[in-house]
């Protein structure tokens, strides 16, 4: 019997839902031990990491500092603007670092590689699949998770926590510059208040938040690319749905972190 | 050649293929090619010709049966078994599937297996994706540093072909190779799928519309429709053949009578 009227249709796209998930979970695990195992047995040429981490990690060096720049600027506008003149000023350096170091840094170098790097790998293997250049691969042997999936994961992986790093000291710079322009907070003031709260801690936190973000984005690119069918339009579907699934992925990893890893 | 009591000696062996998509494509295909011979299957558009030959190097899985090849089973023979077969066989896509991102020079090299590549030396490579080259009526100073996109169609599938035999296959498999090449470079190719096999004793399996030439050519030809061999064996046969099906693939009458009355999509 076929369940029916909303209740029924409500568990049935539960079901499906459910089910898709754990596929997905389930393809996505078996990939990243694939790739494990090819790392694992060096059938990973170093010449695709290099060519990978020049187009993964070296040529998002500009956009990600772009980013971490304006969000420096911006975290101490705002936290100025908040705290006038109720709080010691001081307490700026501390929120303009935690928060870039914390939360901004990783989190805002994710979603610009997801754009730049995540939404470029799927369309890059989902129109190799489309046209069959990824059964080729197969048919002269080669096996497309080490000649593409693994440079690519790699070079991610190596790439992120260095971005991060480099995120995190952009924004604190152009946090305290602007704190002096507009609330004439000098530098020995801003890390004054900055060094009050630190953890050496926290850069640990940071950058571990880096390396999940590089292990997922390019996990999830790969995957949506190497199962994408349907010509450009099916390109075109599984990079959008790569895209939304990769921020929707930081997303949750972010809001998972405190609770694991801060107490 | 260890697997499981397989005596036949066959090249390639199709044993009872199934494959659905949205609706079945094959539905039980028993074939055997021997070693050396060369065979054409033909069979109209969209029976499944391209999907039973991707079955025979696990591009496509079939829902039930097996392939064996040389000896050993392409479903059933492990991971070591596979890479040995992907090895042996030589693919001819139908739309050539070029890297695109790769030069003709280097989408020829990587035909080449990764163990021969690094035994070879440089200008070893590089002699022998020449020589795959003009073996498909190719000028190689001419294409070589070239990209896929910069190619036309017809050079396009003959630079899929040079990568299909650069590695030297003991078995190929030829979808469609001369669709769409003009009346001399489809003779050049037909000569090489002949050289081939008469020289290196290449077994050659040969998808193709060009039926006259698959005739002439083949020592046997099997007949897909409906996702069953409607026919298989010798091509005077095939000629003398009263199934209207296969008629209809023999004269250009009875196909245009086929179009009324058989159900042929
Ligand atoms: N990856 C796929 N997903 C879904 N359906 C497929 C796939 N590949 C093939 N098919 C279906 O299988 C059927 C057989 O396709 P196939 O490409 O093997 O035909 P063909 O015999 O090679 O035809 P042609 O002579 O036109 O090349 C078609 O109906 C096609 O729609
Ligand atoms: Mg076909």
């Amino acid at each position: 019997m076929a369940p029916s009227g909303f209740v029924g249709r409500f568990f049935i796209a539960v079901e499906r839902w459910s089910s898709s998930v754990a596929e997905h979970a389930g393809q996505l695990g078996l990939l990243a031990w694939n790739i494990g195992v090819a790392c694992v047995r060096l059938r990973v040429s170093k010449r695709d990491i290099l060519r990978q981490l020049h187009i993964i990690g070296i040529q998002s060096v500009m956009i990600v500092l772009i980013a971490a720049a304006l969000i420096g600027v911006v975290t101490s506008q705002q936290g100025g603007y908040q705290m006038q003149s109720q709080i010691p000023l001081y307490v700026m350096g501390s929120v303009v670092v935690e928060s870039v170091v914390l939360e901004m840094g990783p989190v805002l170098t994710a979603i610009v590689m997801v754009g730049r790097v995540g939404a470029r790998i799927t369309a890059e293997l989902g129109t190799m699949k489309v046209s069959e250049q990824i059964d080729a691969l197969v048919s002269v042997g080669r096996d497309p998770i080490e000649v593409l999936a693994a440079p690519r994961v790699i070079a991610m992986i190596i790439s992120m926590p260095l971005l991060v790093a480099m995120a995190n000291l952009m924004g604190i710079t152009t946090g305290m510059i602007s704190a002096q322009y507009t609330l004439g907070l000098g530098s020995e003031t801003f890390f004054y208040g900055a060094r009050l709260f630190w953890h050496s801690y926290d850069l640990l936190y940071s950058l571990m938040k880096a390396l999940v973000f590089g292990v997922s984005i390019p996990l999830i690119a790969v995957h949506m690319g190497l199962r994408t069918s349907g010509g450009a339009e099916g390109v075109g579907r599984s990079t959008t749905q790569s895209v939304v699934f990769m921020t929707l992925t930081i997303l949750v990893i972010d809001a998972l972190f405190p609770p694991l890893f801060l107490n | 050649m260890s697997v499981a009591g397989n005596g036949s000696g066959a090249a390639i062996e199709y044993r009872n293929v199934f494959k659905a998509f949205d609706l079945p494509v094959l539905s039980g295909v028993t074939l055997s090619v021997e070693p050396g011979e060369m065979f054409a299957l033909f069979g109209p558009s969209g029976t499944g010709k391209s999907v039973l030959l991707k079955t025979t190097i696990a591009l496509v899985t079939p829902d039930r049966g097996d392939v064996i090849v040389g000896g050993e089973s392409v479903y059933f023979g492990g991971r070591d078994a596979l890479e040995r077969i992907r090895r042996m066989v030589g693919f001819v896509f139908q739309y050539a599937a070029l890297f695109d991102s790769l030069t003709v020079f280097e989408n020829v090299e990587i035909g080449i297996p990764e163990e021969s590549l690094k035994r070879m030396r440089a200008n070893e490579v590089a002699h022998r994706v020449s020589e795959s080259l003009e073996l498909v009526n190719l000028d190689p100073s001419q294409v070589l540093g070239k990209l896929p996109s910069e190619l036309s169609g017809g050079m396009k599938k003959r630079v899929g072909i040079a990568r299909a035999i650069a590695g030297r296959p003991e078995i190929l498999l030829w979808d469609e190779p001369t669709t769409g090449l003009d009346p001399v470079n489809t003779a050049a190719i037909e000569r090489l799928i002949t050289q081939l096999s008469d020289e290196l004793k290449v077994t050659s399996l040969l998808v193709t519309h060009d039926i006259e030439g698959g005739l002439e050519m083949c020592d046997r030809v099997a007949m897909l429709e409906g996702g069953r061999l409607r026919f298989c064996g010798l091509p005077e046969d095939f000629r003398a053949s009263k199934d209207p099906v296969v008629n209809a693939f023999t004269d250009r009458k009875a196909a245009t009578a086929a179009l009324d009355t058989l159900e042929i999509t």
